[in-house]
């Protein structure tokens, strides 16, 4: 496996502090596999969606993988690719926006004639525009504000923490800015940031010789352009914790904490927090320390995760996609629904453990388990090519070298100190976002303002320590303003 | 399924975690923790698979941990109530999406014998009785983790002979059990069924046109011709998908599904409809599809590229060790070895336009039909 830069655009890594901002490249991993996959990187995204047009990005990604190509309609696109059983998806997030398939090297050539034309050559038809900006909408309003609670309360985490911030508002956009875009905005977004100072272009798999010269000569012919390098600063948020409050007629709680963090991959202590949020436990684990704590010896959820780094579509999947790369990241506590007499109880369990997690760190123990985990575990996420190649990308983002050598160099390195200082450092207690999906406010309102207890009551007996534990949580004062408390009707929530 | 007894296959999927004989829950999770394995779960119908991800060197631990579950699970009662809370939490949060009601209730309304009338999470209300039953946990255990419903799928750099060393060391021991269950059959259908989901929050409304469909087999071409079907009338070239999401956007997501199942289960498609004043247009389209196949034979040229599409869409998927696992682990549950699904493709081969026909009119009938409607309740903001 190789990767390999060519030159139809000056190569800018050396002369710039992160990788971010290099341009014009190619991610070759020529490989044995029949398998060929393409990830078409641009480096743009939704922190690119001018004021007032949100969701531009996706809208724009949307119409070049579920529209048709100047040449051909959509069904003509996917008529043709039927028989090949292939198709073109496309992701978008707040710096990066990737397209990506796979085909059977018997069909190369007629998948990537579609994909090409594409690319390059998109249709914009009025047609397809109304299709899928339908499609943003109902999936605002209807996927994610009343069909999927955790995932609801996970991004609407992501909105309260980058107020006033280019990562302010979901990718999709709100569903007032989608109604107000229009096809010309697609043009316009193309122009601007489909370029080749913004394109990396990434393959795999055993494609012929030739193939890959051929394809980065059709996307020579995309403007040379300008890079979308901009640095984007960590939000700034008041002092205090705060809870923010949606409200739906649903029958279960679910809670997010988060709060930003000045770490990303590229960090000396990325590896450190890394460590820790695999130690507190990551989807589907089921050896990670909060899922242990609250799941396994309370019975309260279906399962509690920590992340470093942005993971959407959790509900769906065990582990992250790739080409989420991002400059600014957050912690955050992923509580998955609780039944609604507990709920009070759960946030409380999760601020107290949170808080001895960072007053004390991992045991020496603990985090010989955890980095003997993470270093076979890598594998695990890098198994397949598209996989691979992904991580590449990302790599090549944060100008760092490959993924899992990475990992397994900086763990073997670091010591439990590095990593408990780590957690002190950069984890807050005092800076902490809370959202939580319910349908009844008031016993949050009611903890906050007069710090009202929670007992909880078991279905089977519990240990000793157990019991002691909930003692001291079912009183425990959560350190938030009552003020600070606020309750937002779900249909406010990306509006 | 006994009654008031739903969703006891997949607690078990929980309980296999809780601890064996010589593994508590914290030996194994310590050993899967060392090893950096991804360890998981899944129940459908019919089946339950466990799967560990791991590396070679790794090998003979895993398969010693995982033995010691199958053949000898402890768990207690307390720890049994516990987990079966964890159900309870993976209910509540798949609760608030629709879909989730919409197949609870499409089940219930077509099969009335068969335990396929309820949904592999099973009812609410026997979840929450689960806390109750741990002496019927154990009894569940005995009757059904014995070797007669099990087989052991290795898939990486792993000899045949290594493999059946292990599997003789680990697993060789293991007693056959008695117990056979008597799943009753769905007594024919004699009228056509319908029902509605009164949702209390927003959405957009859904319709689930579905017909009991053939039983999984290599043998008989009815269940491989309306597989090809599922593809011509539903999928995305189809002319159902170029009208209602393409040129009409009267619908954003249409879908169909017919699994393989060792029992007649359902064909059964899927329309999540933008404007709740179209469902009557979109179940009216929908149904003409249903005739439409039943009356004419498909295009010669679209069932061979449907051909190729099937083809190409099982190998594409096959791109890692757990991948090619999980695609030969279903084909493995119904005949018990990976042979099937060279019979089955062979079958694919064979169909013809008029295959198709002779089975969408035999199975595609008014009184082997269920409708099941979901929309926004009346008055909800």
């Amino acid at each position: 496996m190789t990767a390999r830069h060519v030159g139809f655009a000056v190569v800018l890594a050396a002369l710039l502090q992160t990788s971010a901002f290099t341009q014009g490249a190619s991610m070759l991993q020529h490989g044995t596999s029949p398998l060929i996959v393409f990830r078409i990187l641009f480096m743009t995204g939704a922190a690119f969606d001018p004021p007032g047009k949100e969701g531009l990005a996706s809208l724009t990604a949307a119409m070049i993988g579920e529209g048709g190509s100047r040449s051909k309609t959509y069904q003509q696109i996917v008529d043709e690719m039927y028989p090949m059983a292939t198709s073109v998806s496309w992701q978008v997030d707040k710096e990066m926006t990737v397209f990506t398939g796979t085909t059977h090297v018997e069909n190369l050539e007629k998948f990537y004639g579609l994909v090409k034309d594409m690319l390059l050559d998109p249709g914009f038809r009025q047609d397809d525009f109304t299709r899928v900006r339908d499609d943003a909408v109902n999936f605002l309003k209807v996927s994610l504000r009343e069909s999927n609670d955790e995932e609801l309360g996970k991004e609407y985490l992501y909105n309260v923490i980058y107020a006033a911030h280019p990562y302010g508002h979901h990718n999709r956009g709100t569903v007032t800015s989608l109604q107000k875009l229009a096809v010309d905005d697609v043009r316009a977004f193309y122009r601007q940031h489909y370029t080749r100072a913004n394109l990396v272009l990434g393959l795999a798999g055993n494609y012929p010789n030739g193939f890959a010269e051929k394809v980065e000569a059709d996307f020579a012919k995309l403007p040379s352009g300008s890079a979308d390098k901009k640095r984007f600063d960590a939000p700034r948020l008041p002092a205090g914790n705060r809870i923010a409050i949606i409200t739906r007629d649903t029958r279960s709680t679910a809670i997010s904490v988060g709060f930003p963090i000045d770490v990303n991959r590229a960090s000396p202590d990325w590896p450190a927090l890394a460590l820790a949020v695999s130690y507190l436990g990551q989807h589907r684990t089921s050896n990670g320390h909060l899922y242990g704590w609250l799941r396994e010896a309370r019975g309260l959820n279906y399962g509690d995760y920590a992340y470093v780094e942005y993971f959407p579509r959790g509900m769906f999947q065990f582990t992250p996609d790739p080409n989420l790369a991002r400059q600014q990241q957050i912690f955050q506590i992923w509580i998955r629904p609780v039944e609604v007499a507990t709920g009070v109880f759960t946030l409380r369990a999760a601020m107290y453990g949170y808080d001895q997690f960072v007053r004390n760190g991992l045991s020496r123990d603990a985090f010989d388990a955890t980095r003997q985990f993470l270093t076979k575990y890598s594998n695990i996420l890098t198994q397949t090519q598209s996989a691979r190649l992904g991580y590449a990308l990302d790599s090549r983002y944060y100008n760092i070298a490959d993924y899992n050598t990475c990992v397994r160099d900086a763990l073997a390195k670091l010591t439990v100190d590095d990593v408990n200082r780590a957690i002190r450092q950069h984890l807050t207690t005092d800076r902490m976002q809370i959202v939580i999906i319910t349908k009844d406010p008031k016993p949050f309102q009611d903890a906050v303002a007069k710090n009202t207890p929670s007992p909880i009551v078991y279905n089977s007996p519990k240990p000793k320590e157990i019991m002691d534990e909930d003692a001291v949580i079912q009183a425990y004062r959560i350190n938030v303003k009552p003020e600070q408390l606020t309750v937002v009707p779900v249909e406010r929530v990306f509006e | 399924m006994r009654s008031g007894k739903s969703g006891y296959a997949h607690l078990f999927e929980h309980l296999m975690f809780r601890g064996s004989e010589n593994y508590t829950p914290d030996q194994r999770d310590a050993i899967m923790k060392r090893a950096g394995a991804d360890t998981n779960a899944s129940t459908n119908q019919d089946r339950t698979t466990y799967y560990v991800v791991f590396s070679k060197e790794d090998l003979d631990e895993i398969f010693k941990v995982e033995a010691d579950r199958f053949q000898r699970l402890k768990y207690s009662e307390p720890a049994y109530k516990t987990e079966s809370l964890a159900v309870l939490g993976e209910y509540n949060k798949n609760s608030a999406a629709p879909t989730q009601k919409l197949d609870e209730v499409l089940y219930e309304t077509a099969f009335r014998q068969h335990t396929y009338a309820h949904t592999t999470m099973g009812y609410l209300k026997d979840i929450q009785d689960m806390p109750n039953q741990y002496a019927y946990s154990q009894e569940f255990y005995t009757r059904f983790y014995r070797p007669e419903y099990t087989t052991v799928l290795l898939v990486g750099d792993v000899t045949r002979a290594r493999a059946l060393e292990l599997t003789t060391k680990y697993f060789g021991g293991w007693a056959h059990g008695s117990y056979e269950p008597k799943i009753a059959a769905e007594p024919p259908q004699t009228e056509s069924r319908t029902a509605h989901v009164d949702w209390p929050s927003p959405t957009l409304p859904w319709l689930a046109v579905a017909f009991k469909g053939p039983a999984y087999s290599d043998e008989t071409r009815d269940k491989p011709a309306l597989d090809l079907l599922r593809e011509i009338a539903f999928g995305e070239n189809s002319d159902m998908y170029r009208r209602l999401v393409l040129e009409q956007q009267k619908v954003d997501d249409l879908g169909v599904d017919f699994g393989n199942h060792p029992d007649p289960e359902l064909f059964t498609a899927y329309a999540r409809i933008k404007n709740v004043k179209d469902i009557e247009d979109v179940r009216a389209q929908m149904l003409a599809t249903f005739t439409r196949f039943t009356n004419e034979n498909v295009d010669q040229t679209k069932l061979d590229a449907t051909r190729s599409r099937m083809r190409y869409s099982f190998a594409l998927r096959m791109n890692s060790s757990p991948a090619i696992a999980a695609a030969l682990a279903p084909y493995i549950l119904l005949r018990r070895t990976p042979d099937t699904i060279d019979k089955v493709f062979d079958l694919y081969r064979q169909v013809t336009p008029q295959d198709i026909r002779v089975m969408a009119a035999k199975y595609f009938t008014e009184n082997n039909r269920t409708i099941v409607t979901l929309a926004t309740k009346a008055g909800t903001k």
